[in-house]
């Protein structure tokens, strides 16, 4: 009975325990997210700027630009780097 | 000349196998048979495979024998070298590699080089998910102590629902050293099953319009607060923070997550510590694997494995597999229930550890229903996090019957 008691007490905080330091994961990733976001300067988009050539006059979406560089990035491990996109 | 031939069959195993060697040979050939052939996990069924067909080799002595017999007489343990000279090279790897718990940790750091936290920092409130999965382990760990396994045997084997093969070793390492083949062999077969429990226990608890649900229609619809402007300097930060965080909240959980995190970090450091990230995850990682493998199985011997107990730990601990997936999928459904923005429950079924094998499975599951509901990238989210669950989870089993 005893045993059944420690049992039902590790479930509670076990639980209780794996959901806190789940929550921390959330709040510490929403606050570096933040903190980088606020504080760390906006590098220009490869490409980015209109009439630079490349993409010249259209912006490459966010979300496939950061694709790329992060596709680059894992196919290189780290060391190559995206200078322009262009569309052919 | 007769007294030769005499001790020629006491050389030879011949006179010593017995019918439990031979069964044990079978359970051998039947874990080297689905590691080779059916591919199941094949990089530790092989080796643990191995490990069982070496420990039942008769006359051998490479069964890794009690704890009892690698101490002194005064209580103290043996040195590395009497271990070795007793008992032979596979305990001094046993007691050298495995019963300190340096391994499992080895392995952590392996598969945090090859872990990307990115999926789960674009979606972090799906990681909560990978709490709710852990339900399987302290739910077994009850049914368990019913059964009358003693506290630490039923926490070891509630740790099977974590779906973490090195989590559920260090853990049993800790806790109960000599359930360690059984639970090792139960722990990384059902990972194998992972493409067969997951879709059966969604089929049972979900329906088809759950199925359906869309997650990147869901995102457009309701889409995130703030993007991420600098993910590869997040995802350097993160891990250090988090490292800090929960080895202060949970402290016996450190050495898995300290390890993991150390892993991922150098991974995402990118160029300069890629040599790092290679060794953790390559050479380091297969050398820990190989050792990993062959004592674990070498632990099974037949006077080991073939008891009651064995029975318990592979019924309970598909119990604790599939509870898992059904508390991770019941989890989704009641947020789904407040929430404007819905979920597809296939993301609570992957809070299990088993990464990413639990994500694909849950991806082509939802294929099937739409070809263009892809939710992979959703399903990481609550599998990784569901790697920092289980091992939260062992960390407190540890510190509460450790």
């Amino acid at each position: 009975m005893d045993n059944l008691n420690t049992a039902l007490g590790l479930l509670v905080v076990g639980m209780v325990t794996v959901f806190i330091i789940l929550c921390l994961v959330v709040v510490i990733g929403n606050l570096v997210i933040r903190l980088t976001n606020r504080f760390i300067p906006e590098t220009v988009p490869a490409g980015g700027k209109s009439g630079d050539g490349g993409s010249a006059g259209k912006k490459a979406h966010p979300q496939k630009l950061a694709a790329i560089i992060a596709a680059v990035d894992v196919a290189t491990q780290g060391k190559g780097s995206v200078e322009s996109i262009e569309k052919k | 000349m007769s007294e030769i031939f005499a001790s020629l069959t006491e050389m030879t195993g011949f006179g010593i196998i017995g019918w439990d060697s031979v069964l044990m040979w079978v359970i051998a050939f039947v874990l080297l048979y689905l590691g080779i052939f059916k591919q199941y996990e094949p990089l530790l069924l092989v080796p643990i495979g191995f490990g069982v067909l070496l420990a039942n080799l008769p006359g051998a002595g490479l069964g890794i024998v009690d704890n009892a017999l690698v101490h002194n007489a005064d209580g103290s343990y043996m040195n590395l070298l009497d271990i070795a000279g007793k008992h032979g090279i596979m305990n001094l790897l046993y007691y050298a590699l495995i019963k300190t718990g340096l391994l499992p940790p080895i392995i952590f750091m392996g598969v945090g080089a090859l872990t990307d936290f990115g999926p789960m920092l674009r979606n972090l409130k799906l990681s909560l998910f990978g709490g709710a999965a852990q339900i399987g382990i302290f739910s077994v760990l009850l049914a368990a102590v019913v059964m009358g396994f003693t506290l630490p045997e039923a926490a070891s084997l509630g740790i099977i629902g974590g779906a973490d093969g090195p989590t559920a070793i260090y853990t049993t390492i800790k806790l109960a050293p000599h359930l360690l083949g059984p639970i090792a062999i139960a722990a990384y077969s059902y990972m194998a099953l992972v493409p067969v429990i997951i879709p059966a226990v969604a089929k049972l608890l979900m329906t088809e319009k759950e199925f359906k649900i869309h997650m990147k229609k869901m995102d457009k619809q309701y889409p995130p607060k703030h993007d991420i402007k600098h993910l590869k300097t997040v995802k350097i930060i993160f891990p250090i923070i988090l490292g800090l965080v929960v080895a202060v909240f949970v402290p016996s959980s450190a050495p898995l997550l300290g390890m993991l995190l150390f892993g991922n970090l150098v991974k995402e450091i990118g160029a300069n510590t890629s040599r790092l990230a290679e060794a953790a995850s390559g050479p380091i990682m297969n050398t820990a694997t190989i050792f990993l493998g062959l004592t674990v199985g070498a632990t099974m011997t037949a006077k080991v494995f073939l008891n009651p107990q064995t029975l318990g730990i592979i019924v309970g601990g598909f119990l604790a597999f599939a509870v898992s997936v059904a508390g991770g999928i019941l989890a989704v459904k009641i947020v789904n229930i407040f929430s404007k923005k819905k979920i597809n429950p296939l993301v609570g079924a992957t809070g299990l550890s088993a990464v990413p094998m639990a994500s694909r499975v849950a991806n082509d599951m939802a294929l099937k229903y739409d070809k263009s509901n892809h939710i992979l990238q959703y399903c990481m989210a609550s599998n990784v996090s569901g790697v920092i669950g289980s091992a939260v989870a062992a960390g407190v089993l540890i510190s509460f019957l450790g």
